[in-house]
């Protein structure tokens, strides 16, 4: 098995910059998911590590080994595209084996090791089928099959779950993240999709416009997000945002309040912030209670009931739509008042600039 | 109204209706199809004349087989429908691999390939028969330069039918070849990407991908110019008028003959076998390279 060292990877087409720089250090045997929205670079830069675009700038190293002119079959990598790309019109043994085939690896090795990874798989029984003739997560399992086949250091997945159903899905993610709890290999993998990140990731990337925004685990990034995009992308529903001004300034925490939001005291970083100027407030809808004192009120536009919760739909004063979650089957009405009150340890303030003015860890 | 009666409507109402939205295509195909070839079938079996026709039982038939000049034809037909559909598989995937792939005045070329198909099949007849000539045609004059004597092309009758069916393929390529490239374009490009992930080769990938990936455009490619191939009259009769002989013969160039003879009944009773031919060899064909492999 192998890390990968990505050193200042650029990818122009043309004049068009979609990949502006990218550090980034991936450890042997770690889960590291791309996010990001959908034309943030992050599927270029998979298939920049997979050898399938050019890397007009930076190293890219896999190991220790300087990878930016290899060609794909001799970077000990496998990928799992988001088609399954399974050659129509081969058995699922010869897709299984179709690498090994190439490789000229022995008739009765190829054998095992396809029986190997069906067995795995739990798909012996679909070996001799076509993939015309499986349905979705059956062709995901064979595309799994025909990466782990060749015993590759680094698996790459290209949203691989997007075609299946919402069932599948959580099924499917479940079984990637027991194969390479398994396998323990180097896995990075592709989505748009916040939800597979936050539950299969060791350490999550998160792009936008071929930038990392950040990079770090799942509640790092959940609890303390360096930037209004990665604090808006990560979480869902999405934080709550609003305008508010600062009207007092201490140590280790900044007073803020604005039209929408009575006096509020957020734990912060302090430098460089002056009373009166603007900072962008953010909490998250799962930090909102409702509180006859609450700092922040609003109306009721709309009430989702979804059994166990609640989400509460309200317009602030100043016109900001805000989501709150809340406990339960709330007895609200569409049009009424509605204070609440928000944890300030929960809240976290942005300079105009977006930068978290998080406080340190104590 | 009993129960079992109410499924019953259903049916009918179910078959009658739409019924009507083919009749008018029924109609026209009856009239412009079925009942000329009932007719013929019925002629074939007659000696006949504008005038008057005599029921002859399959007499036609006996003598179009005894004839050997017939027999000849129809194996000049079966052969020159194979050469010209396998050529224009070979040379239009070739064509298509190298028109799809990234190489300069891409459009140009695909342009300049399909240009032969718009052109009048007489045209190209009477053009290749000047090109072909054994001694003042441009091709074995050209070859004289390099020293090579041609052949007599469409004299010597061991060459003649092959030489109209290189032209035929160099007339028809240009469309087996856009028949391709759109079957080419049309496999998607994951395929290509995960076989070079596995470590295929450029050879690799056109015999485990492309190759198998682009059967429809093949099927059709082989259905389209086999049919062509057995059924060709007009570039035969341009070039060689089945001559030397009549060792470039085929079914439908003996059928018009017959006819400039005289003799009806027995020309009728080659179309029939020309009919049957057809659909002997091309019905199973089909089947065959349409057949379902799982993944249709």
């Amino acid at each position: 098995m192998a890390g990968l060292e990505l050193k200042n990877i650029q990818k122009t087409y043309g004049k068009v910059e979609v990949i502006k720089g990218v550090d980034l250090t991936i450890k042997d045997g770690e889960f590291v998911v791309f996010v990001g929205p959908s034309g943030c670079g992050k599927s270029t830069l998979l298939r920049m590590i997979a050898g399938l675009e050019d890397i007009t700038g930076g190293e890219l190293y896999i190991g220790d080994k300087l990878c930016n002119d290899v060609e794909p079959r001799d970077r000990s990598i496998a990928m799992v595209f988001q088609s399954y790309a399974l050659y129509p019109h081969m058995t699922v043994y010869d897709n299984v084996g179709f690498g090994l085939k190439l490789a000229k690896t022995p008739k009765d090795v190829r054998d095992q090791k396809i029986r190997e990874a069906a067995r795995i798989l739990k798909m012996e029984h679909l070996l001799d089928r076509k993939p015309g003739q499986l349905s979705g997560g059956q062709r995901q399992r064979v595309a799994i099959g025909r990466a782990i086949v060749r015993k590759p250091e680094v698996f790459l997945f290209d949203e691989p779950l997007s075609n299946l159903d919402a069932a599948l899905r959580v099924d499917t993610r479940m079984e990637i993240a027991k194969l390479h709890a398994d396998l323990g290999a180097t896995m990075v993998y592709v989505t748009h999709d916040q939800v597979e990140a936050m539950t299969l990731a060791d350490k999550i990337v998160v792009l936008d416009a071929g930038v990392v925004q950040q990079v770090g685990s799942p509640i790092e990034l959940y609890q303390r997000p360096t930037n209004l995009f990665v604090a808006g992308f990560i979480g869902s529903p999405k934080m709550n945002f609003v305008e508010v001004t600062v009207e007092a300034v201490d140590a280790d925490s900044i007073t803020v309040t604005s039209k929408d939001v009575a006096s509020l005291r957020v734990p912060a970083r302090t430098e460089g912030v002056d009373v009166n100027s603007l900072l962008t407030l953010g909490i998250r809808p799962h930090d909102l209670l409702p509180a006859n004192s609450g700092a922040i009120v609003g109306r009721v536009s709309l009430v989702e009931r979804l059994g166990n919760e609640t989400i509460v739909n309200i317009e602030l004063a100043s016109g900001a739509p805000w989501l709150a979650v809340l406990d339960g089957d709330q007895a609200l009405r569409v049009g009424e008042s509605l204070a609440l009150a928000a944890e300030p340890a929960k809240a976290i303030l942005f300079d105009k600039d977006g930068k978290a003015l998080l406080a340190p860890i104590a | 109204m009993t129960a079992s009666a109410v499924p019953a409507l259903k049916i009918q109402r179910r078959s009658l209706y739409p019924g009507w939205f083919y009749a008018p295509a029924a109609v026209v195909y009856s009239v412009l199809f079925l009942a000329p070839t009932l007719a013929s079938l019925y002629f074939s079996l007659t000696r006949w004349t504008l005038f008057d026709a005599t029921f002859i039982g399959f007499d036609n038939f006996a003598q179009f087989f005894r004839e050997p000049f017939l027999i000849q034809g129809l194996v000049n037909t079966v052969i020159y429908a194979v050469i010209t559909s396998g050529l224009k598989v070979v040379v239009g995937m070739m064509l298509a691999v190298m028109l799809t792939s990234q190489i300069m005045a891409r459009g140009y070329l695909r342009s300049v390939i399909f240009f032969p198909v718009l052109v009048s099949t007489i045209g190209v007849g009477m053009t290749f028969t000047v090109l072909m000539h054994p001694t003042l045609g441009m091709i074995n004059q050209s070859l004289a330069l390099i020293g090579i004597k041609g052949p007599g092309w469409l004299v010597d009758p061991k060459l003649a039918l092959f030489s109209v069916a290189l032209v035929d393929v160099w007339k028809g390529v240009g469309l087996a070849t856009v028949i391709y490239i759109a079957g080419l374009v049309a496999i998607p490009k994951d395929y290509y990407e995960a076989a070079r992930i596995d470590g295929a080769t450029k050879l690799q990938n056109f015999f485990y991908v492309t190759l198998p990936l682009s059967r429809p455009a093949t099927a059709t490619v082989i259905t389209l110019s086999f049919i062509g191939g057995l059924r060709t009259f007009d570039l035969i009769w341009a070039m060689t008028k089945g001559g030397p002989g009549f060792a470039s013969d085929t079914v439908a160039s003996v059928i018009y003959k017959q006819y400039q003879a005289g003799f009806y009944g027995l020309s009728t009773a080659g179309n029939v076998v020309l009919f049957i031919l057809i659909a002997v060899l091309v019905v199973p064909l089909t089947m065959f390279l349409n057949r379902k492999q799982g993944f249709e």
